[in-house]
């Protein structure tokens, strides 16, 4: 190619047209502003350092938690900004204020973002703050793997949100369905952003589901059996071993995606024997225990929850251990009622859907427990007590439509309509993003040393289950009314409209629910609460007994737990009666001097060079590839080689840092 | 046997620095170390993982093994031969991994690296089998952009042999590493988690075995 | 502090868990290698008798793959007790309860992915 030929080659590539689409310039110009703030504030202040030392090289569980917040309230930012997108352009059908290209767009990137980028990582912001809290560890069993872990996410989640700015956004929806995703019917490079970036961040999420699982299984204080762990760190265990078993066939199936893309083999084609529906079989396989790899942390919130909140122990707490293990592995044996409209034959359906409903079971048993637990209860109403109240019955609606949809002929009625579109977002938002918002609300204190205000909380939260409703009750009506998912118009005097206004409405309060969410963050910041305590709620797991926030090496001296609920059982045994710091004395003989993880920043390169190599896959730019590949052997290399990964904190130090917190006698 | 642990003094969770009782006698070296043994058990979570990895190419090799367009069929390509002597190969290499380990529990370094050498050696040989396999394949017009049952044929196999290569490569680190420290609690701990690593890949290799090559000549 | 704060009761230890005891570690002893001279001959004996089974047709198409599989199955089991210690753990053998249900969700992943697609079979 000669250079002239060059230039336009490369801008063609690189800037095909619906990547300067208004909206898509828009966004960029937003990005840039934002990026180049950042690099002016970083300046400016000379944090450069303190950004390296401090954050991209930490290894430190709490500050990796921390980093996944901000990166998962930055993705539902985007994923409600194309949410938005999409309930403008259906509330007005005789002028669409998107086109059909860039709509499908929008609707894939808010379903892959709203899952992997946003529900994913927010799980993991909430395991990495308090799960070595809540067992009496000072880390997770493998803190520098849960760095790899996060900067993989962290680049993955950049890669497949470049996508819009280069090279143009994939538009196959998050499902990513062949023989859509085929390069004969899908020539640009929008879907191997999708494949690469989804394959990278699972690597990280594999990783985290292996962390996890060992750390709870192997790091809890002495005396902390399994049967006396609090639910959420049940709810860890159970979700670490849904991901090390979903995560595998979605990894295959996006491979074998990107083989037929790149390679040219006949997996998903039309032609040489290939069968789309092997993909959409494997996907389901992870598809299906995603959706409890995403449900289960919420149980766990809400188990932690709703006994804090109405002073009373949880109910029926084997119950809750047996059934929480029950979905765990049902939700391996249902992945085929997601296509019951392939016409696998009626054993099978009848199977699946036998077994979808076996589900509703174990889940009942959980919400009669909170309901019980509440009983009878001084019940508190904070702001992540309501999102459990708010959640109880909106689960509900949600899991009564599954079962809806999990009657085989009722399914081929409402298949792909927007009955579907709005059961799901019942379960998701009703289920996961409350319980979520939740943990947020009850762990922020813990998590930086600051109460949120409640009164803006307890604001955004009617804005978003009064949003939710006005948005998503008309949709199930709206799929009686026979409207399908993913079209981005409709007819106008279809008799959809009004319907489909009203959800639109229903939107915006979310939207500005959300606007709230954000205020109440920036505002509690300067003005919020101080948690000198530790125990701002009267809690009653181990992560309490520490000051807010809990200091690098977590536990002082690691407690010995003889109950469940052990700071509670501490606090009522008067091993210091009243709350906070008094609860565990200290004496200075205690306190050793203790062996932490040092910060490295391999794992940061480890992402970039990943980032490197999924962005010359996504072109087919196999030197870049090939560089990127040679990143991530260099990065391993160096870990492999390191065996210098610890750091000694004296004994005295940390009695300083104690007593500094009230711990301990100066 | 159980452990020798649980004192009231030593805490079951890592990193007190002062703890004499850091390093436990009476275990083996790999296992002497709370945090090594830690490794041992994440180890172990990724096979289960990479066995979910092979289940899922399993399930495609089965259900695409009747697509071969207008490829050949299992039946027509695949010959005993080369398969039989690939197992022996694997097999072979996951006693003297085997061997490797048990002289590594006596401190005899020189045997242990003489021995994961060996396995080194016959890995390779595996490969280099594989390789010739898929080029003959390939020179007979039978590669994976032939038909939806090759693709998925490839795949499982060729995602073997991946691992068999990251195997050799990792293991030449980890030799590397014993000969500049020679053995102690972690570079024990690489050593155990690598025979862990090999033997399972015998595992897969024995079900390739049966399902591909056995399952071809049953068809 | 108070003394039940400080010394555990050692049945309380995470070390052995209680109604988990079969999972208490189990370390290889240190003799002759013979566990592994043993398995080696075992897989040997096994892959031979699998592949003699399969040339001589012994069973027909269906009985004789279950057969085959099941041969493998013992392989799988032996690579695993003799080679892989896999009892062997510091507290607790956590690893066999993973393990086994990735085994059985291996099968089931197979087995009912065969089943789901087999109406492809006819149609092709």
């Amino acid at each position: 190619m000669t250079a002239p030929a060059f230039v336009p080659y490369l801008l063609h590539t690189l800037f095909p047209p619906n990547t300067h689409r208004p909206t898509e310039i828009g966004a960029d110009v937003m990005m840039g502003l934002g990026m180049g703030y950042l690099v002016y504030w970083l300046t400016r202040h000379r944090k450069w350092g303190w950004l390296w030392r401090d954050w991209l090289t930490t290894v430190d569980h709490k500050k990796i938690g921390t980093m996944y917040l901000i990166a998962a309230i930055l993705m539902l930012f985007r994923g409600g900004v194309d949410a938005l997108m999409m309930r403008v352009n259906l509330a007005m059908p005789h002028a669409p204020f998107i086109g059909p290209e860039e709509y499908n767009e929008v609707f894939t990137t808010h379903g892959v973002i709203m899952i992997f980028f946003m529900a994913m990582p927010f799980i993991f912001a909430l395991f990495n703050a308090v799960i070595p809290l809540m067992i009496g560890a000072r880390d997770v069993a493998f803190p520098r793997l849960n760095a790899v872990s996060f900067w993989l996410f962290a680049f993955a989640a950049a890669l497949f949100n470049l996508a819009f700015v280069v090279g143009g956004a994939p538009n196959v929806g998050w499902t990513a369905y062949p023989p859509l995703t085929e390069l004969h019917f899908n020539p640009g490079v929008g879907t191997n952003y999708l494949l690469v970036s989804l394959l990278i961040s699972g690597i990280g999420t594999t990783i985290t589901g292996i962390n996890f699982l060992v750390t709870v299984l192997r790091m809890r204080a002495p005396g902390m059996t399994l049967m006396r762990m609090p639910m959420f760190a049940w709810a860890a265990l159970n979700t670490s071993v849904l991901i090390l078993f979903a995560f595998p066939p979605l990894t295959v199936a996006l491979l074998m995606t990107l083989l037929d893309r790149l390679a040219h083999t006949a997996f998903f084609t039309l032609s040489h024997g290939g069968m789309p529906m092997m993909y959409v079989n494997l996907f389901w396989l992870f598809g299906h225990p995603e959706v409890y790899i995403v449900a289960l942390p919420a149980y766990g919130v809400f188990s932690e929850v709703v006994p804090t909140f109405s002073g009373k122990r949880l109910f029926g707490y084997t119950s809750m251990v047996v059934s929480m293990a029950a979905i765990m592995v049902l939700s391996y044996g249902v992945w085929a009622h997601h296509f019951f409209t392939m016409g696998a034959g009626a054993a099978v359906n009848a199977f699946f859907g036998i077994s979808t409903m076996l589900i509703a079971i174990p889940t009942g048993v959980k919400i009669f427990n909170w309901i019980f637990t509440m009983w009878g209860g001084r019940i508190r109403f904070t702001t992540a007590m309501l999102y459990v109240m708010g959640f109880i019955p909106t689960f509900t609606i949600g899991g009564a439509t599954g079962m809806f949809l999990a009657t085989v002929p009722a399914d081929y009625q409402v298949h792909n309509s927007y009955f579907l579109v709005a059961h799901f977002h019942n379960v998701l938002i009703g289920g996961t993003v409350f319980g979520l918002l939740a943990g947020m609300y009850y762990w922020w204190p813990k998590m930086f040393g600051y109460r949120l205000d409640e009164r803006q909380g307890k604001l955004a939260f009617w804005l978003f289950l009064i949003g939710f409703w006005i948005t998503f009750g008309p949709q199930y009506l709206l799929g009686f009314k026979g409207m399908p998912r993913r079209m981005w118009t409709y007819p106008a005097g279809h008799g959809w409209h009004l319907l489909n206004v009203i959800s639109t409405a229903g939107a915006f309060v979310m939207g500005a629910g959300f606007l709230v969410l954000v205020y109440n963050v920036l505002w509690s910041m300067r003005h919020g609460e101080r948690d000198a305590s530790g125990d701002p709620w009267n809690g009653r797991t181990l992560e309490w007994s520490l000051p807010s926030p809990a200091p690098e090496y977590n536990f002082a001296r690691i407690p010995t737990v003889s109950s469940l609920d052990a700071w509670w059982a501490m606090k009522q045994t008067g091993q210091g009666r009243g709350r906070g710091a008094a609860a565990l004395r200290l004496r200075p003989q205690d306190i050793h001097a203790i062996e932490l993880p040092r910060n490295t920043g391999y794992p940061f390169f480890l992402g970039a060079a990943f980032f490197v190599l999924g962005f010359g896959l996504v072109f087919s730019w196999w030197v870049i590839a090939l560089l990127g590949l040679a990143g991530v052997w260099a990065a391993l290399a160096y870990a492999w080689f390191d065996h210098d990964q610890h750091k000694h904190m004296r004994a005295d130090e940390i009695r300083r840092i104690e007593a500094s917190m009230g711990r301990l006698p100066a | 046997m159980s452990l020798p642990l649980g004192t009231s003094e030593e805490p079951l969770p890592i990193r007190f620095a002062d703890e004499p009782a850091h390093h436990l006698a009476g275990v083996p070296l790999e296992f002497a170390d709370e945090e090594q043994s830690l490794k041992i058990t994440g180890f172990w979570m990724v096979l289960v993982t990479d066995l979910l990895i092979f289940a899922s190419l399993f399930a495609s090799y089965a259900v695409y093994r009747p697509m071969v367009a207008a490829g050949p069929s299992g039946a027509q390509l695949f010959g005993l031969g080369s398969a039989i002597a690939e197992t022996l190969f694997l097999l072979t290499s996951s006693f003297t991994v085997g061997i490797a380990v048990w002289y590594m529990r006596r401190g005899n370094q020189r045997a242990m690296i003489g021995w994961i050498v060996l396995t080194l050696l016959l890995g390779a040989g595996f490969l280099g089998l594989e390789l010739h396999e898929f080029a003959v394949d390939i020179a007979r017009g039978a590669s994976w952009q032939t038909s939806a049952f090759l693709s998925s044929f490839f795949l499982l196999v060729s995602t073997h042999g991946a691992h068999v290569l990251f195997g050799i490569l990792w293991a030449v680190g980890i030799v590397v590493q014993v000969l500049r420290r020679g053995l102690n609690a972690v570079t024990a701990r690489k050593v155990y988690t690598f025979s862990l690593y090999w033997h399972f890949l015998d595992i897969i290799w024995v079900f390739i075995f049966t399902v591909v090559y056995l399952g071809a000549k049953i068809a | 502090m108070r003394a039940e704060l400080q010394t555990p009761d050692p049945s309380r230890s995470t070390e052995t868990e209680a109604g988990f005891e079969f999972l208490n570690p189990h370390f290889a002893p240190e003799r002759f290698p013979w566990p592994q001279v043993w398995g080696y001959g075992g897989s040997l004996l096994l892959t031979g008798a699998a592949v003699y089974l399969v040339l001589l047709h012994v069973l027909p198409a269906a009985g004789l793959g279950a057969l085959v599989l099941a041969l493998a199955g013992g392989q799988a089991l032996l690579q695993l007790g003799v080679f892989m210690h896999i009892r062997e753990s510091r507290g607790p053998a956590w690893q066999i309860l993973p393990l086994g249900l990735s085994f059985v969700i291996a099968f089931a992943l197979v087995g009912m992915s065969i089943w789901i697609m087999t109406f492809k079979w006819g149609a092709s």
